[in-house]
């Protein structure tokens, strides 16, 4: 069956992916509102930005963001200094990266949903005494779910996939940044098709599971008020 | 006296509002006028969803706004119910949500049942707004403004979103609704039948300015000027281009009137129901008729009059008229002709001004 530093990489992959969407979505939350509704003369640029990851070859992010999160890079120094750790090659930077790579997939489609929202609806709610901060959580958040669960699948499944920005950034180390993609590279090269076979398999039905349960969900949301 | 007091201007790339105008505590105001008058602006300013340049905004002992006090409430705290266009429902939370929404817990449930009840739409509590008829949405839209028991009513184009034939029995619904809640009612819209069925007042605007503002009846019958007639229905115009004494004379002819018009007149009107054809021996105008619809309870009879102006005759069915074609002199009984200026804003400090730079189209030469 899984060997232990198989089963590892899968852990460090569910990790990884969960706490990158979490991080997203306390940042791109935020964001996508901004671009949603700004008229500042940044908004192109901020939007460019947010795209770049979507164009950029992994290789070219990875090592950008290798540079920026190594000993001698900005946050890197900082990061030592802060807690003693280095920021490359451990599972911390191995997040940052991740954060980064999978940005675009988890704004662009909050930002979409936003645009489409129905704004008097929300001055409907402020009309009848709702704060801004509460006609945010009962009106703009249920009404932009399908933007918000197309992110979250969106973002989860990209930070799974992701190879070349993990192998800059993170390395190949057991329980820490080994991640399965990369756990399968390894088998591959070293010609144990039993063992990537049963790790691709494991990833393939895993993402088969979870996009099949976000579109059932997504159709009992629909029945019930479209 | 809880009256609403509004004196504002605000100014966007290619428009301008500015509003003096005292609402009543009670009844029903609607604001009449073409799209673009700025009467939707004027209803989001009063809800604090748009905040004027200048002004202030009293409503009894409470400011609403002042630019000088720098006080701007939000829409939060003017306890106001507003009934949005498309209505603006909650699409994902129930009938009964809706209307709670705007509730504070305690005692919640007990107000969404009266509202539900009140409204005819208890056995609707449960389903989602897509599951419901446009007349259906709108009593759920009106139920959930209502329900916070707010001070004044905001309609915006209440009826615009709902089938002609249901049109009257709604006009009907939300006139009794109102006079039961005893709240005062603003309402928005290009619709002359609703503004006259519901409003105990109107206001009638254009190009962002209020040009007159009285009794829904007296506004009706005395346009103040040519630019409200137009937007009151009122069909027949006939430009004056010179006075003389009681004598009055265009292209169309010449009409002598009982009393001399004020020198700011510059246009006659009558309404079609008016107009008729001269008996023998009667002068008018001379007139070709071009155009005879008949529209069941009356014909509607189209005429030219010798500079080609258009003078529409409204005449009893069983009443005989000339074919088309014919050639009649129309009778304008001087009882009924109003001679109207070009344009006159409606200053509430009356210091009414009358400008024809907005509309140079009027400019008329007086000899």
């Amino acid at each position: 069956m899984i060997s232990d530093i198989d089963y590892q990489a899968v852990s460090v992959t569910l990790k990884l992916s969960g706490l990158t969407v979490i991080i997203l979505l306390l940042i791109g939350i935020p964001l996508a509102w901004w671009l949603a509704h700004t008229r500042s003369r940044l908004k192109i640029a901020i939007e460019t930005i947010t795209a770049l990851p979507l164009v950029l070859p992994p290789t070219v992010l990875g090592f950008y963001l290798l540079v920026f999160l190594g000993a001698q890079g900005p946050l890197g120094k900082f990061w030592t200094e802060l807690t003693g750790h280095p920021l490359s090659f451990s599972f911390s930077g191995l997040v940052i990266a991740s954060c980064i790579y999978s940005l675009p997939f988890v704004v662009q489609p909050i930002q979409a949903a936003f645009e489409r929202l129905d704004k008097s609806a929300i001055e409907a709610a402020w009309t009848l005494g709702a704060s801004r901060a509460k006609a945010f959580f009962t009106v703009v958040l249920p009404q932009s779910r399908r933007g918000l669960i197309t992110a979250i699948v969106l973002g989860f499944a990209h930070t799974m996939g992701e190879f070349g920005v993990v192998l800059m950034v993170g390395g190949n180390i057991s329980g820490e940044t080994k991640v399965v993609s990369i756990a399968i590279y390894e088998h591959v090269e070293v010609l144990e098709y039993g063992a990537a076979h049963t790790l691709a398999a494991w990833l393939l039905i895993f993402s088969f599971i979870v996009l099949f349960m976000v579109y059932g969900m997504n159709r009992r949301l629909q029945m019930g008020f479209h | 006296m809880n009256q609403l007091d509004t004196n504002i201007w605000l100014k966007r790339k290619q428009f301008e509002l500015r509003l003096d105008l005292s609402l009543p505590d009670t009844g029903i105001t609607a604001l009449l006028g073409p799209s673009g008058s700025g009467k939707s602006t004027a209803l989001r300013v009063l809800a604090g969803l748009e905040k004027p340049h200048h002004g202030n905004i009293q409503r009894g002992q409470r400011t609403w706004f002042n630019t000088e006090k720098k006080i701007f409430l939000p829409p939060q705290q003017r306890r106001i119910g507003m009934m949005f266009q498309d209505y603006a429902l909650f699409e994902h939370l129930s009938v009964s949500d809706n209307v709670g929404y705007g509730l504070a817990k305690e005692g919640r449930e007990y107000h969404i049942h009266h509202w539900l009840e009140h409204l005819h739409i208890e056995d609707f509590a449960a389903r989602f707004p897509s599951q419901l008829s446009g007349g259906q949405r709108q009593r759920v839209a009106l139920a959930r403004a209502l329900a916070p028991e707010p001070d004044l009513l905001l309609l915006d184009e209440p009826f615009s979103a709902v089938d002609v034939s249901l049109r009257q029995q709604l006009r009907y619904q939300l006139k009794e609704l109102v006079k039961d809640v005893n709240r005062p009612a603003l309402i928005v819209s290009h619709h002359l039948e609703d503004a006259r069925y519901l409003a105990d007042n109107i206001g009638v605007m254009a190009e962002g300015r209020m040009l007159q503002f009285g009794k829904t009846a007296e506004v009706f019958n005395n346009p103040a000027c040519y630019t409200v007639a137009k937007i009151l229905g009122w069909e027949n115009f006939l430009h004056i281009d010179e006075i003389h004494n009681t004598t009055v004379k265009g292209k169309w002819g010449k009409l002598t009137l009982e009393e001399e018009p004020h020198i700011d007149m510059a246009w006659l009107s009558i309404r079609p129901e008016h107009v008729r054809i001269a008996s023998q021996g009667q002068s008018g105008l001379n007139a070709t008729i071009i155009e005879i619809t008949d529209l069941g309870a009356y014909r509607s009879v189209k005429c030219l009059l010798e500079d080609n102006s258009v003078v529409h005759m409204h005449r009893p069915w069983d009443e005989p008229v000339p074919i088309s074609g014919s050639k009649v002199i129309l009778h304008l009984p001087l009882l009924n002709i109003k001679a109207l200026p070009s344009y006159i804003e409606n200053i509430k400090s009356s210091k009414k001004e009358t400008s024809e730079k907005l509309f140079p189209s009027a400019i008329r030469q007086t000899s």
